[in-house]
């Protein structure tokens, strides 16, 4: 192999910028992290409301949101990327659509944390209902008994048991939040992907370019892995044989 | 205290109940028996109306069950439920599972709700199990907390679904004699149970179901001397020879 290694690249200076290459990737690396833990929030909030509904008594609702999630399972991350970025916009009344186009600030970091949060809100939408499902229906029983109401239910006994069923597959979808982040740099998020690929194009140097890329979006997925392994620990149910494995 | 009246209920095409009417007055005990898939359940769980009927009505202290404008979870909240495999909820204590209803549904603050708790599992025998989970317990434990956790909620009266039969069978006096005690201090219990022993010591009346219909509805006296139809002799000599 005829390759000129340069472990240094990462601290030269780039001509007429006065940065360095690291600081590049660093500054990808806030973005990434950035798309990441807001599409996350999103993803959270939407997937556990549209999970839940569609374990609720009205089959019109459940319905609506089997749509849903039927919606944004079915189709690439990277085409909903384009989707919300050039497409959506156009449909939008004429002067919502105008200020989109030119005024709204960080476009492209909104745009890409909406469109990888309801994506992945889908993905949480079925495992959150597949953990109501898995549940006895004797605690709903149990619940609704005790003269709690429905939603009372749901927020004191089902999600809470619910939530902890789905933890592990909650796991890989956090992680994958962070691996999917890169997908943004196709709408122009400056995200670790993107400045790995001016960065690339700039030094020349690819093989170290990619190895530190790959290293930093190894360590984002590892630390949300040990998160999560935290969060389990920590509402693991002493006396469940399940919790324990 | 709990009227049923010509109640009838379908899954799909296949009737489960068939025109059952009974009564429990204040105070009184009574024994719901029969074999399996006899519409015993089915029929206790109408009453609070976790399963839904489709004909006739209910009537719990001259509340309507089946009204869609009855406020069904103030109603459950006065009739409490314990069920053949306990239903504690796993994820919170025994003190917790003692509180929650008290304090969410019955606006009891924190302090009152644990007051009240305690007390009840004292009465059952748990005092010392206030703060493990119910996965750390034995099953005999874990139904006593339930009838504690259905006590706290202050019921006019009781629901027991088959309350033993998930136990060991070590296990089964120590629950049945929660149970005497609180029959014998005249709580209104209605008991889905295949224990005939309870059913002699305390039910003022025993039901016997058959097929989704009441067959027999007829005081202990009767139903263990001379049960009329021969369905519940059979029954009876066939649980009785044991």
């Amino acid at each position: 192999m005829n390759y000129h290694w340069n472990w240094g690249i990462y601290l030269e200076q780039i001509k007429g910028g006065g940065e360095t290459y690291l600081s590049w990737l660093m500054t990808g690396l806030g973005w990434t992290v950035s798309v990441s833990l807001c599409s996350w929030a999103i993803a959270l909030v939407l997937g556990f409301l549209i999970g839940t509904l569609r374990t609720a008594p009205s089959r019109r609702v459940a319905r609506l949101c089997t749509a849903y999630v039927e919606l944004f399972r079915n189709i690439p991350l990277l085409v909903q990327m384009f989707l919300w970025f050039f497409v959506v916009p156009e449909f939008l009344p004429h002067g919502l659509s105008m200020w989109v186009k030119q005024e709204m600030p960080a476009k492209e970091f909104l745009t890409a944390s909406a469109c990888l949060g309801l994506f992945t809100s889908a993905r949480i939408a079925e495992q959150v209902r597949a953990g109501i499902q898995s549940l006895p229906a004797g605690q709903r029983h149990a619940g609704l008994a005790m003269g709690f109401t429905l939603p009372q239910t749901y927020r004191y006994v089902l999600l809470p048991l619910a939530f902890r069923i789905i933890l592990p597959p909650l796991t890989s979808e956090f992680m994958n939040v962070f691996k999917n982040s890169s997908v943004a740099f196709a709408i122009g998020v400056l995200e670790l992907t993107f400045q790995a690929r001016q960065m690339q194009e700039d030094s020349e140097q690819g093989i170290e370019t990619y190895l530190a890329v790959t290293l930093l979006y190894f360590i984002c997925a590892f630390i949300a892995n040990r998160g999560m392994s935290w969060i389990e620990k920590r509402t693991r149910i002493p006396g469940c044989i399940a919790a324990e494995t | 205290m709990i009227e049923i009246r010509n109640v009838s209920k379908w899954y799909g095409k296949f009737q489960v109940l068939t025109d059952c009417s009974s009564k429990v007055e204040k105070g009184e005990v009574v024994v719901v028996c029969g074999p399996s898939g006899s519409g015993k359940s089915t029929l206790i769980k109408c009453v609070n109306g976790l399963e839904p009927f489709l004909e006739g009505e209910i009537l719990v202290n001259g509340t309507q069950v089946g009204d869609p404008k009855t406020d069904l979870p103030k109603l459950r909240s006065s009739v409490g439920m314990v069920f053949q495999h306990f239903e504690l909820f796993p994820h919170m204590t025994v003190i917790e599972n003692l509180t929650v209803g008290q304090v969410k549904v019955l606006g009891r603050t924190k302090e009152e709700a644990r007051r009240k708790g305690a007390d009840l599992l004292d009465r059952v025998g748990l005092k010392e199990f206030a703060g493990k989970h119910p996965g750390q317990l034995s099953g005999g434990q874990q139904q006593r907390v339930a009838i504690g956790r259905a006590l706290a909620m202050d019921p006019i009266c009781m629901l027991f679904d088959e309350p033993t039969s998930a136990l060991d069978p070590e296990m089964i006096g120590e629950v049945l004699s929660v149970m005497q005690d609180l029959a014998r201090e005249g709580m209104t219990m209605m008991v889905v149970t295949h224990e005939m022993g309870f059913a002699r010591n305390v039910a003022h009346r025993v039901i016997f179901m058959d097929n989704g219909r009441i067959v027999e509805d007829t005081t202990k006296q009767e139903f263990f001397g001379t049960p009329r139809s021969e369905r519940a002799q059979l029954f009876l000599s066939r649980i009785l020879r044991h």
